[in-house]
């Protein structure tokens, strides 16, 4: 019984989360700014496509939100305010978040249409670019956490958080964040000249689980910067919730804000940057975090 | 609980959140089902697209799973000490040359 109780709530706490996103999110869309993942999507009115393939279109949405779902399993909200603690964490929020790579691709493909198979192939071209930085960003703070559990790297900055130890790490997350939320400026895969991308061929249920989705990645990315860069829950005097709520909303909005100060980067230069720039300082990070241990400076 | 026991029960619970997305999808089907519907021009996407990252995708693979060895080798780091450091900075060194000798080769552009 105490399972699904556990269950429901980790749902409804990706629902609440993702619906507080689309609140904050609105407050940083202009008319003349690209919309990306906010593009308009018809909410009222399910789609008919007469070419798209059968399983693989309605597939997508499906696949997108259980990956958002099963990431929310391992944020930690407060103290015992979590899904499961699960013993590799980190790496299980890695690769269950990518599933929303997966449905974007999945149902690009499958819609069959010019625009949303131009988004499956930018997709990719998103994911190839993020993932090595992103994971180099997150090896940093495990390496001072000492486990992969997101408990025990909460844990660990009791005393101090990574944000101060690690500043570059934390840098290289926001950009990759950016990216793997598909935010500005890296929102080529929604861009309004393939008329949204995948959120043109949606429509009616699948346009909600979309929203669900790409609110839902925003929100994850945030709340598993706070708990890799700023001590997750942890805070004097009020509950670890709300410092929680609070750590992941004011990055988000840092983040967004951020990436609005910078014009739309094409899938090319985003490409450039990720594997020019970002991989070696993800690699150098690595180094300097491994010589800060060596060096005594830990936690 | 026994370490087996742990496992099952926390990726049963996993499994439980699985069946419980899948079953809030088809909440969302079906509570669609009687809205009035919408077609789209069915055009056709037999054309030409520009996928000029292929040598991108071939040096991601590489990367990602060198990547994924970093891994087990950041949670024993500290215990480990000196050695590890030096093991992962020839480690490094290999990846950076790597990534010079695709820069070097032009195989980060886009094509």
């Amino acid at each position: 019984m105490g399972v699904i109780v556990t269950a429901i709530a980790v749902l409804a706490a990706l629902c609440g989360g993702a619906g507080l996103t689309s609140g904050l999110e609105r407050l940083f869309v202009r008319p003349v700014w690209e919309p990306g993942p906010v593009h308009a999507a018809d909410l009222r009115h399910p789609l008919d496509l007469p070419n798209a393939d059968r399983w693989l279109l309605p597939a997508g949405p499906v696949v997108a939100f259980a990956g958002t779902a099963l990431a929310m399993i391992v944020v930690p909200l407060g103290s015992g305010l979590i899904g499961r603690d699960l013993g590799i964490g980190a790496f299980y929020v890695i690769v269950v978040i990518d599933f929303v790579v997966l449905g974007l691709a999945l149902a690009g493909w499958g819609a069959n249409v010019p625009n949303t198979v131009e988004a499956c192939y930018r997709i990719i071209a998103q994911l190839v670019a993020y993932v090595v930085p992103l994971g180099l960003a997150y090896v940093g703070v495990i390496m001072m956490a000492r486990s992969l559990s997101t408990v025990a790297i909460v844990e660990a900055q009791r005393g101090l958080w990574f944000i101060v130890l690690q500043p570059l790490g934390f840098l290289l997350y926001l950009v990759t964040g950016l990216m793997q939320s598909y935010r500005a400026p890296f929102l080529e895969p929604f861009a309004v000249s393939i008329r949204g991308g995948v959120l043109g061929a949606s429509g009616g249920w699948s346009a909600l689980l979309w929203r669900i989705a790409l609110a839902g990645v925003l929100f994850l990315v945030a709340a598993i910067g706070a708990v890799l860069y700023l001590g997750g829950p942890n805070g004097p005097v009020l509950p670890g919730w709300f410092w929680m709520t609070l750590k992941t909303y004011a990055l988000m909005a840092l983040m967004l804000g951020l990436g609005r100060l910078v014009r739309p980067l094409s899938t090319a230069e985003m490409l450039a940057l990720s594997w020019k720039i970002l991989t070696p300082v993800g690699l150098l990070n690595v180094l300097l975090v491994g010589g800060l241990i060596l060096l005594g400076v830990r936690p | 609980m026994t370490g087996t026991a742990t496992v099952h029960s926390d990726y049963g619970f996993v499994g439980l959140i699985l069946v419980m997305t899948s079953g809030l999808a088809l909440l969302a089907v079906a509570a669609f089902a009687r809205a009035p519907r919408r077609v789209l021009d069915p055009s056709q996407a037999w054309a030409q697209y520009r996928f000029g990252y292929a040598v991108y995708a071939l040096i991601f693979l590489a990367f990602d799973m060198e990547m994924i060895f970093m891994y087990p080798w950041a949670v024993v780091f500290t215990d480990v000490g000196i050695s590890a450091f030096l093991d992962m900075l020839i480690f490094i060194a290999l990846l950076g040359v790597g990534i010079a000798y695709a820069w070097g080769m032009g195989g980060l552009q886009w094509e």
